[in-house]
C-alpha cells in the first residue's frame, strides 16, 4: 500500500458507507414520521407535551436521570418490561416524535419511565413523585437540592410536601418544591404511551417460522 | 534483520524527539493528569453505585454527573491526549524526518485541554447533553474540533512527507484515526446538537457515534501503538502480515455499522439492531488477525527489561481487546441481549474494551516511548512494576465484579416480582468489588504519574544543572 | 530492528502471494474459510431478521404484510381497551379488572349479560340501564348505567362496538366480537329510547 491519496479516499469512503447506511438510511425512513390521526377520537397521537413538561425534560437531561432510567418498553416476549407493568405494549418510533431530546437510556438501576403516567392500575401522582424526589427510596438517592425549606408566613403553601416521620420540617417551616422540581414532575407526569398505534401491535401473521 | 533490541539509549534517538519533544511530553502530562481525575471520579461513581446516598446532596456530583464527568475525562482527557501524542510520535518516526508543525501541536494541546476542562465544568453545572460519549456541552465542541485539527496537523504532515513511499500497519491505523475523528465528531455535533434530528433518530445517531468512536478511533489508537512497539521490541516481523491489511480494512469498513448494538428490542426498526449484530460477527476475523499479528507480544524477552514491560502491558491489552470482541458478538445474540441488556454487564464490557484493551495497550506504548522522548530510562523500575501489577489486578477485579453484578441484575430484572430494592441488595457485594477495583487502578495510576514526573522532571533538573555548571 | 528496517521488512511481506515459492501457505486459506463462515452467517441472519428493512417492523421475527406496511385501520379491541380505560366512564364503576364493586356495580367478567346476546348488550350501552338487575345470582339495584349513545356520551358505532368486543373477550370472557354494523342497526331501531330495564331487555331476542 503506497498510494497515499487512494488510502485516504478509502478510509473516508468506508466511513461514508456506514454513515449513509445507518444514519441516512434510518433518516429516510423515520425523519418525517408523522403523527397518527385517529378519526374516532378526532385527535392525533402522540399528544404534544405541555410547555412545562418540555421544560421538565431539560431538567431531566441536566440531572442525567437517563444514567439510571430507561424510556423504552420492550415487547412482552423480550424481558419482563410488560410483566412489570411499565407499559402494555412495545415502544415504537412514533412515541418519540415530539420529544426534543430523546433519552432512551441504557441502564436500569431504576424502573423504566416511558409510560409512568399511564401505568395501570395505579400511576403515581404529583405528590408521590415529589415525596420520592425529596426522600429517595431504595437505590434512588434523595434530590434535596430541588426543594427549599421555608418559614411559613401566613398560610402554608399549597405546594408544600406532606412529610411524615423524621423528614417532617421543624414546626413553623415547610418544604416546597423549586420551579425545577415542579417542571421535572410535570414532565414525568406527561410520559404516557397508552395509545396503541397500528405498528405497535403488528399482526402475528407472516411469521416465517410458521409457514 | 538485526536482533539487537534497542535499549533506551541515545542511539535510538531520531530527529522527531529533538523537534517534537515539548508538545508530545506536554500532551502526555495532560493525559496523566486527566487519568487521575478520571480515576478519582470513577471511584466516587463506583461508591455511589452501591451506596446512593454518598455525596447525593452535592448538586454537581450526583451519580449521573459523576458518571458523565468520568467518561469525559477518560475519553477526551486521557485517551485523546495520550493517544494523539503517541500516534504523532510513531507517525513522525516512521516518516523519517524531523517533526513539522510542532508548535501547532503545542497550541492545540493547550486549547484542547482548556476545552475539556470547560466541558467538565459545563457538565457539572448542568449543561450536559445526556448523549453517550458526547456529554460535553454543545458550545464547547467546535473549539475541540479546532484544537484537534491543530494537534493532528503534525502527524498528518509527517505522514505526507514520509521518506519512504511504503506504509506500515501502524501508519494505516494512525492516519485513519487522525482523519476519522473529526468526521464522526462533527457529524454527531450537527445531527445531535446544532440541528437535532427527529425522534428516535437521535438514539440511532448517538449509537453510531459512540460505536464509531470506539471502533474507528480508540481501537486504532491502541493498535497503532501495538503494531509499532511489538516488532521493535521482539525484533521479529509481524507473523501473517499480509492478513493485517484485511484486519485493518474490515475494522474500518464494518466498525461503524455496529452502531445499533444497544438498540436491540428498542423502539427502532428491527433492521438497525440486526445490522449491528451482523457487523459485530463480521468483525471477528479482525480480532483473529490482530491476535495472530501481535501474538509476539506474549513472548517474554528478559534481555530488554524496558521493552519487556511494554510487552507485558500490550499482551494484557491484546488479550482483553480480543476477548472484548468475542464478548461483543456473543452478547449481540438477541436471547443473550435480552438477559443482560440495561444491566451492569454493559459497563463491564465497556471497561474490558476501553480500560483492559485500549488503555493497557496505550500504557505499553507509553512505557516504550517515554525513555526515547525524555532521553533517559524510566526513573523507577519498581514503580513501573507496581503499576503493572495493580493495573492487571484492578482490571480483572473491575470486569469480574461489574459483570457479576450485571448477571445478577439481569436475572433479577427478568423476574417481574423482584423489586428494585431487592436488586440493589443483590448487586451490592459485586459492586463493592468494583469500587475496590477502581481504588486499585487509581493507586496504580498514581504510581505511573509519580514515575512520569520523576523521569521527565529529573531530566529537566539535570539539564538545568548542566546548563548552570557549563 | 530500527524504523527503516521495520518498514522495509514489512513492505516486502505485503506483496507476497499465497503460493509463495511453490509452497502453499495454510494461513490465508484458513482465514478464507473463517471469513466465508462469518459472511454466510451474516447473510443468513440479515435475511431472516431484518423485517425486510421495513420501518414499521419492530419485532425481528415478523415480516411486513403484503399490503403496505401495516393495516392502517385501528384494531377494534385496542380501541375498546382505550375507551374502557379512558375518562373514567367504564372502569370507575366496573373496575379495571372487570370485577365491579360487590353490592354496587355488577361485574363484567363472567357476566351472563356481557357474554349473552349481542342485541341486549348493545342496547344497554347505547341507551343505559335503570332498575335492579341480576348478574351471577346477585341483585344490583342501586346504580344506574348511563347511556353511551346519542342521548348520553355520544360514542360512535366504532367506539361502542370496540368497547363491547373488548369486554366480551377480556378477563376470561370468550364471546364473539360485536361488529360496527350491528351497533348501527340497533341504534337506528331504538332511536330516542330511554334507559332500559331488566324486564324490557329480557323481551329482546
Amino acid at each position: 500500500m503506497k498510494n497515499g491519496p487512494l488510502f485516504l479516499l478509502g478510509i473516508l469512503a468506508a466511513l461514508l458507507f456506514s454513515w449513509a447506511g445507518i444514519v441516512l438510511g434510518s433518516n429516510a425512513q423515520l425523519g418525517a414520521l408523522p403523527a397518527y390521526y385517529d378519526a374516532n377520537d378526532s385527535l392525533s397521537y402522540p399528544r404534544r407535551q405541555p410547555g412545562i413538561a418540555a421544560e421538565g425534560q431539560i431538567v431531566y437531561r441536566e440531572l442525567l436521570c437517563s444514567s439510571c432510567h430507561t424510556q423504552q418498553v420492550r415487547r412482552p416476549d423480550f424481558g419482563s418490561d410488560v410483566a412489570r407493568g411499565w407499559g402494555e405494549r412495545q415502544s415504537v418510533a412514533r412515541d418519540y416524535i415530539y420529544q426534543a431530546a430523546v433519552q432512551l437510556g441504557a441502564s436500569r438501576n431504576g424502573p423504566d419511565l416511558t409510560n409512568l403516567a399511564g401505568r395501570k392500575p395505579s400511576a403515581p401522582d404529583a405528590a408521590d413523585l415529589m415525596n420520592l424526589l425529596y426522600a429517595g427510596q431504595g437505590g434512588m438517592p434523595a434530590y434535596r437540592f430541588l426543594f427549599e425549606t421555608r418559614r411559613i408566613v401566613g398560610q402554608e403553601s399549597a405546594a408544600a410536601l406532606r412529610l411524615t416521620g423524621s423528614l417532617r420540617p421543624r414546626p413553623g417551616c415547610q418544604v416546597v418544591p423549586t420551579r425545577r422540581a415542579q417542571e421535572l414532575v410535570a414532565y414525568l407526569l406527561s410520559l404516557n404511551t397508552t395509545y396503541d398505534y397500528p405498528e405497535s401491535k403488528p399482526a402475528p401473521a407472516q411469521n416465517p417460522e410458521q409457514k | 534483520m538485526t536482533s539487537a533490541n534497542p535499549q533506551a539509549n541515545p542511539n535510538d534517538e531520531t530527529p522527531v524527539e529533538a523537534t517534537g519533544r515539548c508538545p508530545i511530553v506536554l500532551l502526555l502530562a495532560f493525559s496523566l493528569a486527566w487519568l487521575l481525575v478520571s480515576g478519582t471520579l470513577a471511584f466516587i461513581a463506583g461508591v455511589q453505585a452501591h451506596t446512593p446516598a454518598f455525596m447525593a446532596g452535592c448538586p454537581i456530583l450526583t451519580y449521573g454527573h459523576t458518571r458523565a464527568l468520568q467518561d469525559t475525562a477518560f475519553t477526551y482527557g486521557w485517551i485523546a491526549n495520550c493517544g494523539l501524542a503517541l500516534v504523532t510520535w510513531i507517525l513522525g518516526r516512521l516518516g523519517g524526518h524531523p517533526l513539522r508543525a510542532a508548535n501547532w501541536m503545542g497550541v492545540g494541546a493547550l486549547f484542547w485541554n482548556i476545552a475539556v476542562a470547560a466541558g467538565m465544568v459545563g457538565i457539572a453545572t448542568g449543561s450536559a447533553t445526556a448523549l453517550t460519549s458526547l456529554q460535553i456541552p454543545g458550545h464547547i465542541q467546535p473549539l475541540m474540533l479546532a484544537a484537534y485539527a491543530s494537534i493532528a496537523v503534525a502527524g498528518v504532515l509527517a505522514w505526507c512527507g514520509r521518506s519512504r513511499p511504503s506504509l506500515y500497519a501502524a501508519q494505516w491505523y494512525g492516519v485513519a484515526l487522525l482523519f476519522l475523528f473529526p468526521w464522526i465528531f462533527s457529524v454527531a455535533q450537527v445531527m445531535l446538537v446544532w440541528a437535532p434530528v427527529h425522534g428516535v433518530l437521535q438514539a440511532i445517531v448517538e449509537g453510531w457515534y459512540a460505536q464509531s468512536l470506539w471502533t474507528l478511533w480508540m481501537a486504532p489508537i491502541a493498535l497503532a501503538g501495538a503494531y509499532y512497539v511489538v516488532p521493535r521490541v521482539t525484533g521479529r516481523v509481524i507473523p501473517g502480515y499480509d492478513l493485517a491489511l484485511l484486519g485493518f480494512w474490515s475494522l474500518i469498513f464494518i466498525g461503524g455499522w455496529t452502531g445499533g448494538r444497544h438498540l436491540i428490542g428498542g423502539p427502532v426498526p428491527a433492521w438497525i439492531p440486526t445490522i449491528a449484530i451482523v457487523a459485530s460477527v463480521l468483525l471477528l476475523p479482525h480480532y483473529i488477525i490482530v491476535l495472530l499479528n501481535l501474538g509476539g507480544a506474549f513472548t517474554r524477552n528478559p534481555a530488554d527489561r524496558e521493552g519487556g514491560r511494554s510487552l507485558a502491558f500490550i499482551s494484557f491489552g491484546l488479550a482483553a481487546y480480543v476477548l472484548g470482541g468475542a464478548v461483543d458478538s456473543v452478547t449481540g445474540i438477541r436471547s443473550v441481549a435480552a438477559a443482560i441488556q440495561f444491566t451492569w454487564f454493559d459497563e463491564a464490557q465497556r471497561q474490558l474494551a476501553v480500560y483492559g484493551g485500549v488503555t493497557m495497550m496505550l500504557f505499553g506504548t507509553l512505557y516504550y516511548a517515554l525513555p526515547r522522548l525524555a532521553g533517559r530510562a524510566w526513573a523507577s523500575a519498581s514503580l513501573a512494576r507496581g503499576h503493572l501489577i495493580l493495573s492487571c489486578i484492578g482490571i480483572v477485579l473491575l470486569v469480574v465484579g461489574t459483570a457479576g453484578a450485571g448477571i445478577v441484575q439481569g436475572s433479577d430484572l427478568s423476574t417481574a416480582g423482584v423489586s428494585f430494592a431487592a436488586i440493589a441488595t443483590d448487586v451490592h457485594p459485586w459492586l463493592s468489588v468494583g469500587s475496590v477495583a477502581h481504588a486499585t487502578l487509581l493507586l496504580g495510576n498514581i504510581l505511573l504519574a509519580i514515575n512520569f514526573a520523576m523521569t521527565v522532571g529529573c531530566g529537566r533538573l539535570r539539564a538545568a544543572a548542566e546548563a548552570l555548571s557549563s | 530492528m530500527n524504523d527503516g528496517e521495520l518498514l522495509e521488512a514489512h513492505e516486502k511481506l505485503l506483496g507476497r502471494q499465497p503460493d509463495d515459492r511453490a509452497k502453499y501457505r495454510l494461513l490465508p486459506l484458513v482465514m478464507l474459510f473463517v471469513l466465508s463462515g462469518c459472511v454466510l452467517f451474516a447473510a443468513t441472519y440479515l435475511n431472516r431478521y431484518s423485517g425486510h428493512f421495513d420501518r414499521s417492523i419492530f419485532n425481528e421475527n415478523l415480516l411486513p404484510t403484503g399490503s403496505g406496511p401495516v393495516d392502517l385501520k385501528p384494531d377494534p379491541i385496542a380501541l375498546g381497551r382505550r375507551m374502557f380505560n379512558s375518562g373514567g366512564a367504564c372502569y370507575s364503576c366496573h373496575q379495571p379488572n372487570g370485577q365491579g364493586i360487590p353490592g354496587a356495580y355488577p361485574p363484567l367478567a363472567g357476566s351472563e349479560w356481557v357474554n349473552g346476546a349481542g342485541a341486549r348488550v348493545v342496547r344497554i350501552v347505547l341507551d343505559g340501564l335503570q332498575g335492579p338487575v341480576h348478574v351471577g345470582g346477585k341483585t344490583f339495584g342501586a346504580a344506574v348505567m348511563p347511556a353511551f349513545g346519542s342521548s348520553g356520551f355520544n360514542w360512535s358505532d366504532e367506539q361502542i362496538a370496540g368497547v363491547l368486543s373488548y369486554v366480551r373477550q377480556e378477563w376470561g370472557n370468550k364471546s364473539k366480537p360485536i361488529s360496527t354494523d350491528e351497533v348501527a342497526k340497533i341504534r337506528a331501531l331504538t332511536a330516542d329510547h330511554k334507559a332500559w330495564s331488566e324486564a324490557d331487555l329480557l323481551g329482546v331476542k
